[in-house]
């Protein structure tokens, strides 16, 4: 060992310190505390009283219908989004994936919501959902009235409030995406994109054959961030439709939440955010283990 | 002959594609245009986008940014919202640039398990210790006045797991030489970390700050369990009190949904260029 190595590894603890201490403070600690909460029947307004019933809150929670709807309406809600908004954010940077100056509006455009926030902009679309009321009607069902759709209530049908909440999600969030895979395009080689033009492949065999196959990590990246931003789905259910109607667009998160102030049940609530935090752990291996297999 | 007709078909398919972009911005960006435009409305003029109520001044108004500025208290608001981010940014920065630095250059027995522990909360979605996190803030007094509670709603968002990854990505990228040439030179771990490698991995610092000042300017869950005192909303509370709480005056909220898109939009330019710069490196591989 050198001098310096010497000197840097004494040094090493207080670089550490600062970011680990905070860590270790809001969220290490709040993990044991969930974790111990989930396994006792704590009440929000008197936690130091509470005692010890085993996996109760957890057999409690698959038993409860609202918990199973929240879960699998955050479930239906990526599998509408993951898709959809990967292959959407993927034609957008193949569409703007071109050297022209005029080009950069474009992506300037598609990037735009991205930087207002979700809270603004679920508001927004509030009022863009508006069925015809009073007179008032709002944009979108002005729009689909042009082609000869009925006025709809999005937000309120039990059966569009949640593609409702996904479409303006995928809005939103797509211009995120499209940007990692600009900068996933980067990384295609212009040697073997010019190799496959000589050999006379089409456009689309290149995009097939070349393309898609060099994007692969960028795809697993994509997928698996979606994935787990649509788990965390609070926002728009909690401002767009306070989870109604019937429960439709009730979210997990959104579920922890009322049980914890609004039913003030703690231990419940902590033992759904572990089972969440299992699921998103799940969700990510199994896409890594996914991903990493397709590749040998 | 098929030379000039294919340059023919590539000028008309160029013309399809120019006219096809601009009607699919133009579809994107109608949110955004609706949403300045009814701020300047008038009540009862906002869902009326005919010629005669677009031309008639009557129809325009200015008076919902006062009302909304009033009504949500934007002053204080963005007061919070800007200290907010600024802190959690700078804060942030130091911890986990000091981490990710010791992480990549400073080996000692069991860093490297450490390092990997810090790896797996990278997955940690923050709804999942919202709570517990909450009854934390409140054991450390985080929650009452102004101060006391823009520390709540700041420290423990400063540390990042992933943050302190992709930064000791970024160190380990950096050529040893440079180091061990100021090694000689007599320089110290410190002077190291904050006069070599800190300047040398600017863009990624960059990276960092721009995914910072996305997150947190939305943020919502955190600040409407901490910041119950009117003193201490943000602006996205304040907007979600005039959305939910009567009377709701459409005008006034789009006001606030403007105000309140305003100082990430100034920053616009620099997010996006550094967005481009960032994933590359990133987490993708």
């Amino acid at each position: 060992m050198t001098a310096w190595e010497k000197q840097a590894s004494r040094r090493a603890i207080w670089f550490l310190l600062p970011a680990l201490g905070m860590l270790a403070v809001f969220v290490a600690w709040p993990l044991i505390r969930a974790a111990w909460w989930s396994v006792t029947d704590a009440d929000l307004l008197a936690t130091d009283d509470a005692h010890w019933i085993g996996a109760e809150n957890y057999s409690d929670l698959l038993r409860d219908p609202r918990f199973r709807h929240a879960f699998l309406n955050t479930a239906l809600f990526a599998i509408l989004i993951v898709p959809l908004q990967t292959l959407l954010a993927m034609v957008l940077a193949l569409w703007v994936n071109r050297p022209e100056p005029a080009w950069r509006w474009l992506r300037t455009v598609f990037f735009l919501p991205v930087v207002v926030s979700l809270p603004v902009l679920a508001v927004v679309w509030t009022l863009l959902y508006q069925p015809e009321q009073a007179g008032e009607t709002g944009l979108i069902n002005r729009l689909t009235s042009v082609f000869g759709f009925a006025d709809r209530a999005w937000l309120r049908d039990p059966s569009l409030a949640l593609p409702a909440l996904a479409a303006m999600s995928i809005w939103q969030g797509v211009g995120l995406q499209m940007m990692v895979f600009l900068a996933g395009l980067q990384g295609v080689s212009r040697e073997q994109l010019e190799a496959a033009q000589l050999d006379g492949a089409s456009a689309w065999q290149r995009l097939v054959h070349v393309v898609i196959p060099s994007l692969r990590n960028t795809i697993a990246f994509v997928v698996t961030v979606t994935t787990i931003l649509a788990f965390r789905l609070f926002v728009q259910p909690y401002l767009m439709t306070r989870g109604g109607p019937d429960d439709r667009t009730l979210s997990l998160v959104q579920y922890m939440y009322e049980t914890t102030f609004l039913n003030l049940e703690l231990g419940r609530a902590c033992a759904a955010a572990l089972l969440f935090l299992t699921w998103v752990g799940f969700l990510t291996w199994l896409q890594r283990t996914l991903f990493n297999e397709e590749k040998s | 002959m098929s030379g000039r007709r294919r340059d023919h078909i590539t000028r008309w398919a160029e013309a399809l594609l120019g006219s096809a972009s601009v009607v699919v911005a133009l579809l994107f960006l109608a949110p955004l245009l609706w949403t300045l435009i009814g701020s300047f409305r008038v009540e009862e003029a906002i869902f009326r986008l005919d010629a005669a109520s677009l031309i008639d001044p009557r129809m325009w108004t200015i008076e919902n940014y006062g009302d909304a500025w009033r009504r949500a208290s934007l002053g204080p608001a963005l007061a919070v919202s800007i200290g907010q981010v600024a802190l959690i940014v700078a804060g942030g920065l130091l911890v986990n640039s000091l981490a990710a630095y010791a992480f990549a250059r400073l080996q000692f027995r069991g860093s490297d398990a450490l390092f990997a522990a810090v790896v797996m909360l990278i997955i940690l979605p923050v709804e999942v210790i919202a709570v517990p996190m909450f009854f934390t803030a409140r054991d450390l007094g985080l929650t009452g006045g102004l101060g006391p509670a823009l520390a709540g709603l700041t420290l423990p968002f400063m540390a990042k797991a992933f943050n302190i990854y992709f930064l000791r990505q970024h160190f380990l990228n950096l050529p040893r030489q440079i180091e061990e040439a100021a090694v000689l030179d007599g320089a110290r771990v410190w002077a190291q970390y904050w006069r070599i490698a800190l300047p040398s991995i600017k863009p990624a610092l960059a990276t960092v700050v721009v995914l910072d000042v996305l997150t947190h300017w939305g943020d919502f869950l955190w600040p409407l369990l901490i910041g119950t005192r009117e003193e201490t909303r943000t602006v996205q509370i304040g907007l979600a009190n005039l959305f939910t709480q009567p009377p709701v005056q459409w005008g006034d909220i789009l006001a606030c949904a403007v105000i309140a898109t305003l100082p990430v939009l100034v920053m616009f330019r620099w997010l996006q260029r550094y967005i481009v710069a960032t994933q590359v490196h990133t987490g993708i591989k």
